[in-house]
């Protein structure tokens, strides 16, 4: 899965990929560095760094598939944060309705 | 306790705090529950016979400790069914205690095995129970299909709505079956293990209903509909590879009540467009698969 994507081509339900600010947020407070999330996301959206606040970044966040949470399950400290999903639908439809105006 | 013979395995991962819960958590359930016998994951791996047949013998609870799941992949590996299984994070977040970073276990950390180990022996005293086993009429279905590579893909030619996370709703007036799409079960291969949602639950559109694992993955279901759980397909749970055989019929993972289906179909596909869309999804995919490919031969 996620094999050949390219962020700037991308879209999801018909809305540029680029438009949905969908991706984790590290919590740094709570992050202890375990590396699970990176280590099971098929779609490297994580990195390692060799900055040791920072160990762990979101690097590829358009990597990230639209809705899904599945690394937060792999996270025992609980630092992973996505946004509030009815917001992202929500601007999902507005842009849709934007789309469907320009091309008529 | 239960009438039936029980066995533990955790993944005894020694270089993780996880690791170390894992296995915390299976002493203390055979303290509490002597019957119940423990299988260790290094002694099994190097071919020992006594628990083979302890394995084949008894239901089997698997304690994992992080997303590796190497004694989930031990039992897989023998083609053996899991009855139970524990995930140490999960756990750590419902209980909201901290596994810890080191090695030695904090007090808190032998506090959160002891806490899972006391919930685990309630939940198999419960499920001791008799589980009824909701059978659905399943009618034929008629289908698109697509071989590609050596895979095979179907998509039902009408009576489906699809959302981009690859997973159906099968509307039936203001009920509806939800389930995973043929492209997801074939990414995920041969699925061991079903998690279920809460009959009752109130899910929204896009919300997470549950989750499947393979060998290769986790992956999960992701609601194309917001409604209520009214029923869950607990057969899945003792035929997970229903999911990879039939995921459009006898693979349905729960029946929702619809709550606003009108809404929610403004951002699904039908059986047309959910069938170009997967086509165009597996062509890009094989395309760059041969790509890496003569890349690595060049």
């Amino acid at each position: 899965m996620g094999e050949g994507y390219d962020a700037d081509k991308e879209t999801f339900m018909s809305v540029p990929r680029k438009k949905i600010p969908w991706w984790p947020t590290i919590d740094y407070e709570k992050c202890d560095f375990c590396m699970e999330c990176d280590k099971f996301c098929p779609h490297n959206v994580y990195a390692k760094t060799n900055d040791d606040n920072k160990k762990l970044i979101v690097k590829n966040p358009y990597n990230c598939v639209v809705f899904c949470r599945v690394c937060a399950k792999a996270c025992a400290p609980n630092a992973l944060k996505f946004p509030d999903k009815r917001k992202i639908t929500k601007l999902i439809k507005k842009l849709r309705s934007e789309q469907k105006g320009e091309s008529q | 306790m239960t009438n039936y013979k029980l066995c533990i395995i955790p993944c005894n991962g020694l270089d993780k705090s996880l690791g170390i819960i894992a296995r915390t958590v299976a002493l203390k359930t055979i303290e509490k529950e002597p019957k119940i016998e423990l299988i260790c994951p290094v002694l099994l791996n190097n071919g020992e016979k006594k628990y083979e047949e302890i394995l084949k013998s008894s239901k089997i609870v698997v304690v994992d400790g992080c997303m590796t799941g190497c004694a989930t992949k031990l039992i897989e590996e023998r083609n053996l069914k899991i009855f139970k299984k524990v995930f140490i994070p999960e756990m750590s977040k419902k209980f909201k205690l901290k596994p810890g970073k080191n090695l030695i276990l904090t007090e808190e950390g032998i506090n959160l095995a002891k806490t899972i180990a006391t919930e685990l022996i309630e939940s198999l005293d419960r499920s001791d129970d008799e589980i009824t086993i909701e059978y659905k009429e399943i009618e034929d279905i008629d289908y698109f299909d697509i071989t590609v590579d050596k895979f095979y893909f179907r998509v039902p030619k009408s009576g489906f709505n699809f959302n981009e996370n690859d997973c159906w709703i099968k509307p039936e007036g203001d009920l509806g079956l939800i389930g995973i799409t043929d492209y997801l079960q074939n990414s995920a291969s041969d699925i061991m293990f079903v998690e279920l949602p809460e009959i009752g639950g109130k899910i929204e559109q896009f919300d997470d209903v549950g989750s499947f694992e393979s060998v290769k993955t986790v992956l999960q279901l992701i609601s194309p509909v917001s409604g209520e759980i009214v029923s869950i397909n607990k057969l899945l749970e003792k035929q997970p590879e229903l999911l990879n055989q039939d995921p459009y019929g006898k693979g349905w993972f729960a029946e929702i009540k619809l709550a606003n289906f009108e809404e929610d179909k403004e951002l699904l596909m039908d059986c047309s467009e959910y069938f170009e869309y997967m086509k165009n999804k597996i062509m890009k995919e094989s395309e760059h698969l041969k790509k890496m490919k003569s890349e690595k031969n060049d």
